[in-house]
């Protein structure tokens, strides 16, 4: 009698035991396939992205340097807004991008900027360098454009935006974390610290004035400032796309700076 | 998986030919799915507006 009620409880015990081991088995699959798609997420936006940035760097930074050489530089007349906003830029266009940018000794007498012709879209045109972050010490390509495939070559010039080097407010935006992150240390950058950017028309020197954390709609910050500013943009926090960090320099040295500071 | 290349059809060469390319289709979606979810959710460029 004991040993039929045993078996009956073997009988009756083994499709569970199966079922959990089958259970158990899918569980661990599925935790291996997952915990690989996810290796393979970080890895590709880590160490792909930056790879394929690197290479389209080195390709950009000879496109540069022959924009360097071959751009054609000219001069324009600039006018600072006066006071009340009324005086009109001089310069004959947007090329410099300096029109309607205030000044803060608005209203006097036009001054000789140097202007080089607007990039066409994708194209290599500058070089930003900040000394004091490592990974930007040596350089990043700034190309015309914000466009998602821009952003993949390196950092991007907002058009509308003046060109670096120009009164006004330059915007250049860049990755955090992906495609080189060439922005990823912007954030330990204090007042006072400087920026460069190589042009055409030689190098400009910003020096930091204000960082801020913003919405990424807040499109105010791209807005024309007085005298000449760089507006450098990126996600943050790191490893989200939910705010915007924002820096703001102001130029404090330059091939323009004397004409747009008299 | 091992039957999934078994039902293949054709000779085993045209099996190994067809599973490297559905392996490599594969790949190159997920790749492509990685980076939309990367300029979507991680690092959208930076970009205002």
């Amino acid at each position: 009698m004991d040993d039929a009620v045993t078996t009956s409880e073997a009988v009756s015990a083994a499709p569970s035991r199966g079922a959990l081991i089958r259970a158990v088995r899918i569980v661990g699959w599925t935790s291996i396939i997952a915990g690989l798609l996810i290796l393979g997420f970080v890895a590709q936006q880590l160490f792909v992205t930056t790879w394929f940035a690197e290479q389209h760097q080195e390709a950009l930074s000879e496109e540069a340097n022959e924009h360097f050489a071959e751009a054609e530089i000219t001069e324009a007349e600039y006018v600072p807004p006066s006071t009340d906003g009324t005086t009109e830029d001089a310069s004959g266009g947007d090329q410099s991008g300096s029109s309607n940018n205030g000044h803060p000794l608005a209203g006097t007498e036009p001054r000789t900027i140097l202007v080089e012709p607007t990039p066409e879209s994708g194209a290599a045109f500058a070089v930003i360098r900040i000394p004091t972050i490592e990974r930007l010490d040596e350089g990043w390509v700034v190309v015309e454009g914000v466009g998602v495939r821009d952003l993949k070559n390196g950092a991007g010039h907002m058009p509308h935006t003046p060109l670096p080097g120009s009164p006004g407010n330059a915007v250049i935006s860049g990755h955090r974390t992906t495609y080189g992150a060439p922005f990823h240390e912007v954030d330990a950058l204090d007042w006072g610290d400087l920026i460069e950017v190589e042009t055409a028309l030689g190098t400009h020197t910003y020096a930091v004035r204000e960082l801020k954390i913003v919405r990424p709609t807040e499109l105010w910050v791209t807005e024309p400032r007085e005298g000449a500013w760089l507006t450098l943009t990126t996600c943050h926090p790191k490893f989200s796309s939910r705010r915007r960090l924002i820096v703001f320099a102001e130029m404090v040295d330059g091939p323009n700076y004397e004409s747009i500071y008299a | 998986m091992k039957q999934w290349f078994l039902d293949l059809p054709g000779p085993m060469a045209v099996k190994i030919v067809i599973a490297v390319l559905v392996v490599l289709v594969a790949l190159v979606a997920l790749f492509f799915v990685y980076d939309w979810i990367g300029s979507n959710l991680l690092d959208s460029g930076g970009t205002i507006g």
